[in-house]
């Protein structure tokens, strides 16, 4: 009798536990471990991604439709083949070759300088004995918060006082003391990061006796690999897509960057439709060829670094 | 002798600080606190530009009279566009929380979304940015789907909010876009929650929904305000700001006066925004004692 009871007690446990395990599996002992969950977030993902990256999309499909296809209201997303016409037109338009070397020459030398001035700056606001270092860490607050538009007018008075107006030079100047586009940021996030190292290797240099330069450059640069890739990244691409400085500074003829000849694409493709005696939807794929030209090189770079980028982002302390 | 030294030591530390600073002292005066007091000085005078000097008139605040009683830039362009930022902000930041809480589970294939929502930063060039705009892209479609247009009228009105709601809602995937950095801090802020808090409540039998109102929440209030900050200072570069088109070489004390308007429009901004986040802080922490 006993037996038997305990026999069925035993079985009903097993069923149970069965159950549970299959409940386990799709519903997951905790709510976001289940199979249901997994689905629902990778939908959500993906739905959310396909939204977000579809003006993306619509753009590099656009740029590679041919003529027949652009008239087509049958076709929205697959051409019927590629081609690379209006690519070759912004690329003209656009005077590629020329303006690529310039605003690769100008990013990459403003994010130098901006990794070299703003990681000194924010060492010693993180760690050295700075005089009137309360008022200084206010002033860089300011200079974060302050809108380019208020300095504007008078930076440019005095370069054209000093005969620079109009020269490339304008635009990478600022960076080496630590300004220009979002400098006042890169400090921040290199104080930040030297915040969260440990003062034991300062503490060891100086009773080695190293000036602090000499410590700074032979040690705690190098260390600072996680905020100088997130800094030299932000501040190449944010230099490569500003548009601001460039058409205040540069005259609207000369050599100019990239991004500011993209402002101009407008004029120069209504010209180029009318003298060429193109149809009006000509200008749409050449536009959107344009821009992916101009996206292009920080778009490569990112999809090169973004595995330690977003990694780094982590690890600089950033937040705290 | 040993007190000298003891002196000696710190001032030569100090004296490298100095060293270490003085670059960054140096530009902010060169290219921010000069710039700064000079269009102060200007936006109270006329200047005239003549071929070998600059001539300044004393008009006193004559400047800002004008824009502030009679202005199509200040009324037209720049309250609009304000009222437009007072949307989008909350946009940003809440779609950025969310993704950034979803991408924080543990995913297969995490990395490659991670990339996706983070790559606008990349290409949000002032000018690509704007010729999407100017091409319509990036609304969600449901606007005329659903014919909401209609409901929006009736519903606003004439009132001043019509104009901005719209112009956000047909480039809300753009608006969507400005959040690649927000995401990656609040992504930042997640990983300082320890998993032990999480564990405990869950163990005291907190509901998932619970969890995220008492703990993650919370732990991630800093990361809002900072976030919130962050994303009214980037909205001064937005590429439909109109303060880009205003602000020229036109007429340098009108425009002087009109930069140091909007200025201080952005502090006030600024002091809001703060001073919202902390009475709601303040209200949620009473009610989630």
């Amino acid at each position: 009798m006993r037996t038997i009871l305990s026999d069925a007690k035993g079985r009903r446990f097993l069923t149970k536990r069965r159950i549970r395990q299959a409940r386990n599996l799709v519903l997951g002992k905790e709510i976001n471990q289940g199979l249901v969950f997994k689905l629902i977030l990778y939908a959500v993902l993906i739905i959310t991604s396909y939204i977000y990256m579809n003006p993306m999309l619509k753009m590099l499909v656009k740029m590679v439709m041919n003529v027949k296809d652009l008239v087509d209201p049958t076709v929205t997303w697959v051409p019927s083949s590629i081609y690379l016409g209006h690519v070759a037109e912004a690329w003209k338009l656009l005077n590629y070759e020329n303006s690529l070397m310039i605003s690769l020459f100008i990013a990459v030398s403003v994010a130098v300088l901006h990794c070299i001035s703003c990681g000194l700056a924010g060492y010693a606001l993180a760690r050295l004995d700075v005089p009137f270092k309360r008022t200084i860490f206010f002033l860089l607050m300011l200079a974060f918060i302050i809108p380019p538009q208020v300095i504007i007018l008078p930076t440019i008075m005095v370069y054209t006082k000093l005969g620079l107006n109009g020269h490339l030079i304008t635009l990478i100047l600022p960076s080496i003391f630590g300004f220009g586009v979002k400098g006042a940021l890169f400090v921040v996030i290199f104080r930040q990061f030297f915040m969260t190292h440990s003062k034991s290797l300062e503490e060891a240099a100086r009773i080695d006796g190293a000036t602090a330069l000499k410590f700074y450059f032979r040690v705690m640069f190098p260390l600072a690999r996680p905020a100088i890739l997130v800094v030299f990244l932000f501040s190449f691409v944010w230099t490569w897509n500003d548009t601001y400085y460039p058409r205040m500074f540069l005259s609207p003829t000369g050599d100019m960057p990239l991004a500011m000849k993209m402002t101009f694409i407008d004029t120069a493709l209504g010209q180029f439709i009318q003298n060429g005696g193109f149809p009006e939807y000509m200008a749409e794929p050449i536009k959107m060829g344009a821009s992916f030209l101009t996206i292009l090189p920080p778009v490569l770079i990112y999809l090169f670094a973004q595995r330690y980028f977003i990694e780094s982002v982590e690890r600089t302390g950033l937040v705290e | 002798m040993s007190r000298k030294r003891v002196l000696t030591a710190r001032s030569l530390r100090r004296l490298e600080g100095t060293l270490f600073i003085a670059p960054w002292v140096i530009g902010f005066i060169a290219f921010l606190g000069f710039p700064l007091l000079f269009s102060l000085y200007m936006s109270f005078h006329t200047v005239k530009i003549l071929p070998n000097k600059v001539a300044y008139d004393f008009v006193g605040l004559k400047f800002y009279r004008e824009i502030i009683l009679n202005s199509s830039a200040l009324y037209d362009k720049l309250i609009p566009y304000f009222q437009e930022v007072v949307l989008m902000v909350p946009v940003i930041v809440i779609f950025a929380l969310m993704i950034s809480i979803l991408l924080n589970q543990k995913l297969y294939g995490r990395f490659l979304f991670r990339a996706i929502f983070f790559l606008p930063v990349i290409f949000s060039t002032g000018a690509v940015l704007l010729q999407f705009i100017n091409q319509g892209e990036g609304n969600l479609g449901f606007l005329e789907r659903f014919e909401l247009g209609g409901y929006l009228d009736t519903f606003l009105g004439d009132s001043s909010w019509a104009k901005p709601v719209k112009e956000v809602l047909n480039h809300f995937v753009l608006v969507l876009w400005y959040s690649g950095v927000q995401i990656l801090i609040f992504l930042a802020g997640l990983q300082t929650i320890s998993t032990s808090a999480y564990e405990s409540a869950r163990i005291d039998g907190a509901t998932p929904w619970e969890v995220f109102w008492k703990i993650t929440l919370p732990a991630m209030s800093p990361f809002i305000l900072l976030n919130l900050i962050y994303t009214v200072v980037d909205m001064f570069t937005f590429p439909s700001n109109p303060v880009i088109e205003l602000v020229n070489t036109g007429n340098y004390g009108f425009n002087s006066a009109l930069a140091w308007i909007y200025f201080f429009i952005i502090i006030i901004f600024l002091g809001l925004v703060i001073l919202i986040y902390s009475i709601m802080n303040r209200r949620h922490a009473k009610n989630y004692a």
